[in-house]
């Protein structure tokens, strides 16, 4: 126990007092306030004006009630800014050109006459980017609602009838648990969902990073022969989980920077507002939510860890290293992967199914938990499975790393990884 | 029972074997030479001297038990190759492995202090291993495997890449860890650190033992073949004397190799007859020619 914690004080401090470490936390914090201030920039920037749209005065009541709703109303973004018809189509063009040119305008809506007579006009935008289609679509919303309320004119339809048809209707989503499990409020979905997000995230990062490190470390200890002082200094399975553990610990504190960093961002005022805005309630969070998410981030890590440990053990050269570490990269990408389909699809069988693969399943079990209600049998099945699989992998990776950090030159086979295991006692 | 005991050991990888047979025995207070031409099984032996590798044959008995890991209590090494981490400050990595060695961390650094202190470095204590030289970084690493007083010493060429002053510093450390009582298995090429500090051999040629024994008696052993003549007038017709496989005249003195003993007494006769001889040597072979002999001899 003593040598494991030497072991992790070890792995830590020199972790946490390189330069690298320092200066890659530094840039994450400030990639992440920066990213945290986008919105509030793009706010700074925009300028208050209102999107203006040039239109001909045509001799019919389109243009007219066109020109009425639109400057009236108090819910339309834009402003429709009239210009007197010149005449010809040569001329028109021109005046479009202009008042683009001027900057008077953004774009121009060009009226034509409809083929059959009666029928709504056809209607041609021109603009230098026609790529604005948030504008477009509530350009076409507009002239919808204009199109609805001619017709509608001319239904002669009484008030009452008219209010009932404009009407919105009213759609809410509510969660359902038909295992017996509580049922969850849209803010707790929305944090669920969240929540099922982030880890897939912080999980993907973390074996992705951490375990990555923890095979160059064997590796490099391993080519630095050092490793040859290590084993006979301390039982190598201390030596593999010290490392690991206090990898963790470098990987948790990190987490912790950034998501102090997070907080403190989203608490400036200007940054407040924008979260109030999207009607979530952090209190809503069910605590035990939080302790799953702890619970399938460290089974997770620690599984991929030891694989990672195992294979950097293997290799004897850091350029070696990046090939041989590809299957677990496969195996991460393939977890994120059902993760993301499993957020549309968390009842599917295939989601139900990979909830039990130990490699998948700290991902797609929280997964299931956030966003539906799995029996609790099903929970603690997944859990048992993913801890055996651990000591599994763990017991596994201990010996190949007992004897593969001992193989120099070529990378061992099999069969000599098996004859290696069998003659040592670990 | 001597602190470590090798009977019979070997070692195979695949269809090679790397170690056959070998069979020693270490006391305290003894440095124990291990000796072979580039390939000949030392390290492998020692690696499993150290129980880093798991013979295939034979027994190895540490004070008596078989392998366990509260060894590495007792046990110390100076690998060939530097094995340190570049990256990390001297007190830092002695100090880690002095501590699984099951050191306290305040004895470790007093012991450190006056290792550093003893090999004139004390300035190293703060420094990264890769700013220093080649040289001083085989200081550390020796400070490294003798930190805790191990009581099973492994120095696999401890004294490459040092010039004269250091190999002498480190060679008088070397023997006072023998005076304290530390087994010790010693590997060199340079033959002169041998006849210096071993008392018992073992050469390694091809995986197997080749010539094993006290040095002394060894030495008796091989035939005196060498002989030192120095007097005061030139001598002529050494050549032709029977026995005399050649002579090299230097500034002083002539060198003269033989091939039986009777030869020697020929060439002083010889000698007395024409000048008066100031000088006349019977030499021992070195062990430099022992080596030659036994590993050269057989190379093809």
């Amino acid at each position: 126990m003593n040598d494991l914690m030497t072991v992790i004080r070890f792995t830590v401090a020199n972790k946490m007092r390189s330069k690298s470490f320092k200066v890659t936390l530094v840039i994450f914090v400030l990639i992440l306030t920066v990213m945290a201030h986008i919105p509030f920039f793009i706010q700074l920037f925009s300028s208050d004006e209102t999107a203006k749209y040039g239109i001909f005065q045509r001799e019919d009541n389109v243009t007219e009630r066109l020109v009425q709703f639109v400057n009236g109303a108090d819910h339309v973004s834009f402003e429709l800014v009239v210009y007197p018809d010149p005449g010809t189509a040569e001329e028109q063009d021109r005046v479009i050109r202009q008042a683009i040119e001027k900057d008077e305008v953004k774009g121009f809506l060009q009226l034509s006459d409809a083929a059959e007579e009666g029928a709504f006009p056809a209607v041609t935008y021109k603009a230098e980017n026609t790529m604005d289609f948030g504008g477009l679509s509530e350009l076409q919303n507009v002239l919808t609602n204009i199109k609805t309320e001619l017709v509608l004119e001319d239904l002669n339809l009484s008030e009452q009838h008219r209010q009932q048809l404009f009407a919105p209707i009213q759609f809410e989503t509510v969660q359902i648990s038909v295992g017996g499990g509580m049922e969850k409020s849209e803010s707790q979905m929305f944090l669920a969902y969240g929540m099922v997000y982030l880890l897939m995230i912080m999980l993907f990062m973390a074996i992705m990073f951490t375990g990555q490190l923890i095979a160059t470390e064997i590796t490099t200890e391993k080519s630095s022969r050092i490793m040859e002082i290590l084993v006979t200094s301390v039982a190598p399975i201390k030596q593999m989980f010290g490392k690991i553990i206090g990898m963790l610990i470098v990987g948790l504190s990190q987490i912790l920077v950034l998501a102090a960093a997070a907080v403190a961002n989203l608490l400036l005022p200007h940054n407040r507002e924008a979260i109030d805005a999207l009607n979530i309630n952090f209190m809503d969070i069910d605590p035990l939510l939080l302790i799953y998410f702890i619970v399938f981030y460290l089974t997770g890590y620690f599984l991929y860890a030891t694989l990672y440990a195992a294979v950097g053990s293997i290799v004897s050269r850091t350029e070696d290293l990046g090939q041989a570490v590809m299957p677990i990269t496969f195996l991460a990408l393939a977890a994120f992967y059902i993760g993301i389909f499993g957020l549309s699809q968390p009842t599917s069988p295939f989601i139900v199914a990979m909830s039990y693969v130990p490699f998948f399943s700290p991902l797609i079990m929280f997964l299931r938990i956030g966003m539906t209600q799995p029996h609790w049998w099903e929970i603690a099945l997944s859990i048992a499975i993913l801890l055996a699989s651990i000591f599994a992998f763990g017991w596994l990776s201990a010996k190949i790393y007992r004897t593969g950090v001992l193989m120099y030159g070529k990378r061992p086979s099999f069969k000599e990884l098996r004859k290696a295991m069998k003659a040592f006692k670990v | 029972m001597n602190p470590l005991i090798l009977d019979k050991v070997t070692k195979q990888y695949g269809q090679h074997t790397a170690v056959n047979q070998i069979s020693f025995e270490v006391t305290r207070g003894e440095i124990f030479g291990l000796l072979g031409a580039n390939g000949a099984g030392k390290t492998t032996t020692m690696r499993m001297v150290l129980g880093l590798i798991y013979p295939d044959g034979g027994q190895i008995w540490w004070k008596g038990k078989p392998y366990s890991h509260d060894l590495n209590r007792v046990m110390g090494y100076l690998p060939e190759e530097r094995g340190l981490y570049p990256k990390v400050k001297v007190s830092d990595q002695i100090l880690y492995l002095a501590q699984l060695r099951g050191m306290d961390r305040a004895a470790a650094e007093r012991s450190l202090r006056s290792w550093l202190e003893r090999f004139e470095v004390p300035q190293y204590y703060d420094k990264k291993v890769e700013e220093l030289s080649k040289g001083n970084q085989q200081k550390i690493q020796f400070i490294a495997a003798v930190i805790h007083n191990p009581e099973i010493l492994v120095l696999d060429e401890a004294f490459s890449g040092l010039d004269p002053v250091n190999v002498e510093l480190l060679k008088s450390a070397v023997k006072e860890l023998r005076d304290a009582g530390a087994a010790i298995v010693f590997s060199t090429h340079r033959m002169e650190h041998v006849e210096e500090l071993c008392q018992n051999i073992c050469i390694l040629h091809k995986s197997n033992t080749v010539l094993k024994g006290n040095l002394r008696e060894i030495k008796k052993s091989f035939p005196k073949e060498r002989v030192i003549l120095q007097t005061e007038r030139d001598i002529g017709g050494l050549e032709s004397i029977a026995g005399v496989v050649s002579v090299t005249r230097r500034e002083h003195d002539y060198e003269i190799r033989i091939s039986e003993a009777d030869a020697a007494q020929r060439i002083l006769r010889h000698a007395m007859e024409q000048s008066a001889v100031q000088r006349f040597e019977l030499l021992e072979p070195t062990m430099n020619e022992i080596f030659i002999k036994t590993v050269g001899g057989r190379a093809e």
